[in-house]
């Protein structure tokens, strides 16, 4: 066995896992507050990019400006959702609010088709392809970058969630009930919860907006996005980084050693059986919240 | 060892409901008529069996019923002379009013701490709260020993002394309190009746009590409403109430003839609701 090739293997996967997590801070910020998977972040992360690229491509401004600006309006974009589409379904059941991010999903995707068209698009945000080698191991740039900033965000959350907001958030996520009860106001902390899912929705399409441009299919992330949340327990950021990387490390290193043996293909294949094993095993995943059931 | 002084309750008091009705789902008629009155710095007690509409009158108080898709139908509720109207639960909480919910209900998952933190209102600031939740582990020495433990492990009665601890964060001047010794050993109770007593006394915060446990609750409170099937039936001081004869058989467990069947009843629909 070639060690520096699993390690190489490894490490990669590891990179591109905590991409995978930065997507999935964004699912956990609106579970915790919702206790919905976001069926939408998908078309936000989309939504965030096109954003971007529409102040850098079409009207000119640097891109280190343009990012910024596409952040507040993506925030501001998380609030009305709430205000619009979900205030008036609080209090009903969960499958109702499942159903409007769905349906928002498919409202962003054919708006974003609408707007910007089907064509990909550049990000040029700068980083080198060169190659990066440290020690023996050849790693990606912009896999790096991303994954400095999947933790950077992730130390930013725990940090915001032991401040007075984060603990008030918290107590949202636990009971709305005893919430509204001592006067939170559990509207504005589930609105502000998806303004900071969309704000994780920008950050996360710039990146892979880099790495596989901006067209439609940056909205399937999704799919390895949720299997991560999943995994990691869906309300669980802690969870979401770890999940992230462990998820990332199984399908570089699995695909790598199964691909040649039924010709391709692997890759996903690997992340479904994740998923469908979480949820057999272990459904509240690796460091979900379960009930506290007083012995 | 009442804690009231009879007269400035009559001439003005901080809660005032006027034949209040509460309408579920718009069809349900939970509360038919309900009217009574919490003097300034009074305790009052709000008796009934289960489902007499005890919760949901105070649910119309705090604004929680928005939450189940209640709303009152008609009546009017005035606090310390103003109209409350059908405002939101937290613009009820900044003026004063504040609902300890039945089920004791702590933040799981945040710790004593935090629970209380959460609590306090936006405007106050960081010194405050710090001295504000000083004054709470005064009240409550034992959340002070598990002030970093996540509350959904302390005891029954630690949550509920939490939840009232949590509740007085938010500076309130009406305290209600749903059901407080529900679930608790006899000791807890007189214990958190002792303490909800003596904030009255020392701070003259207004309490309106549910209670089951009539018992309990006429020790403390001054005077008392009955309320049956969604209406006030009877309304005088806990000494007069204690005497009636009525109340003494089915509220406070001096009757001769139990039907056993009906305690059966009783505790399977219980479980149910719990």
């Amino acid at each position: 066995m070639d060690w520096i090739f699993l390690a190489e293997l490894s490490v990669n996967g590891a990179l591109t896992g905590l991409l995978y997590s930065l997507f999935a801070i964004g699912l956990v910020l609106v579970y915790k507050s919702s206790s919905v998977p976001n069926l939408a972040q998908g078309a936000l992360t989309m939504l965030g990019a096109y954003v971007v690229l529409a102040f850098s491509i079409q009207l000119g401004v640097p891109l280190w400006l343009a990012i910024p600006v596409a952040i507040v309006i993506m925030f501001f974009v998380g609030l009305g959702i709430e205000k619009v589409a979900l205030r008036r379904l609080a209090g009903r059941p969960i499958v109702m609010i499942l159903m409007m991010t769905l349906g928002l999903d498919i409202f962003i995707r054919g708006s974003t088709l609408a707007v910007w068209g089907g064509t990909s698009r550049p990000m040029e945000l700068g980083v080198s392809y060169d190659p990066f080698f440290a020690g023996p191991l050849l790693l990606s740039r912009i896999n790096m970058v991303g994954a400095a900033v999947s933790v950077a965000l992730f130390v930013a959350f725990i940090f915001f969630f032991r401040s007075r907001l984060g603990i008030r958030l918290r107590a949202i996520s636990d009971d709305y009930m005893a919430s509204w009860s001592v006067g939170i106001s559990v509207e504005r902390g589930v609105g502000l919860s998806w303004a900071l899912a969309s704000v994780v929705a920008v950050i996360t399409g710039v990146i892979w907006g880099e790495i596989q441009s901006v067209d439609q299919s940056l909205s399937l992330l999704l799919l390895k996005g949720l299997t991560v949340a999943v995994l990691g327990g869906l309300d669980s950021i802690l969870g979401a980084v770890l999940a992230g990387i462990l998820l990332g490390i199984v399908e570089n290193v699995g695909s790598a050693y199964l691909d040649p043996i039924v010709g391709g293909g692997s890759r996903d294949l690997l992340v479904a059986i994740v998923l469908i094993l979480t949820v057999m095993v272990r459904p509240h995943g690796l460091f979900g919240r379960h009930d506290i059931e007083r012995v | 060892m009442n804690s009231t002084t009879e007269t400035d309750s009559v001439s003005d008091p901080i809660l005032t409901l006027n034949s209040i009705e509460v309408l579920y789902d718009s069809v349900l008629l939970a509360i038919k008529g309900v009217s009574l009155e919490v003097p300034r710095g009074g305790m009052v007690a709000l008796l009934g069996a289960n489902g007499a509409g005890k919760s949901t009158t105070l649910k119309a108080i705090s604004g929680l019923l928005k939450a189940e898709r209640g709303k009152v139908s008609r009546g009017e509720i005035k606090f310390d002379g103003q109209v409350i109207g059908d405002s939101l639960p937290q613009d009820r909480v900044a003026m004063g009013i504040c609902h300890v919910i039945e089920g004791r209900r702590v933040f799981e998952h945040l710790t004593p701490d935090e629970n209380l933190e959460a609590a306090a209102p936006i405007s106050m600031s960081r010194q405050q709260i710090k001295s504000e939740k000083e004054r709470m582990y005064d009240y409550f020495p034992r959340l002070a020993e598990r002030k970093s433990a996540e509350a959904g492990y302390l005891s029954g009665g630690e949550q509920q002394m939490l939840a009232i601890g949590r509740a007085l964060m938010t500076q309130p001047r009406l305290l209600m309190l749903d059901e407080p010794s529900l679930g608790l050993a006899p000791f807890l109770v007189a214990e958190i009746f002792d303490i909800i007593q003596k904030i009255n006394r020392e701070q003259g915060l207004s309490v309106l009590l549910v209670e089951q446990n009539a018992v309990a609750a006429l020790k403390i409170v001054s005077q008392g409403y009955l309320i049956e099937n969604g209406r006030v039936v009877m309304h005088d001081t806990a000494e007069a109430l204690k005497a009636n004869s009525d109340i003494q058989e089915f509220y406070l467990g001096g009757g001769e003839a139990k039907n056993f069947h009906d305690i059966k009843h009783y505790r399977r629909r219980k479980r149910w609701l719990s």
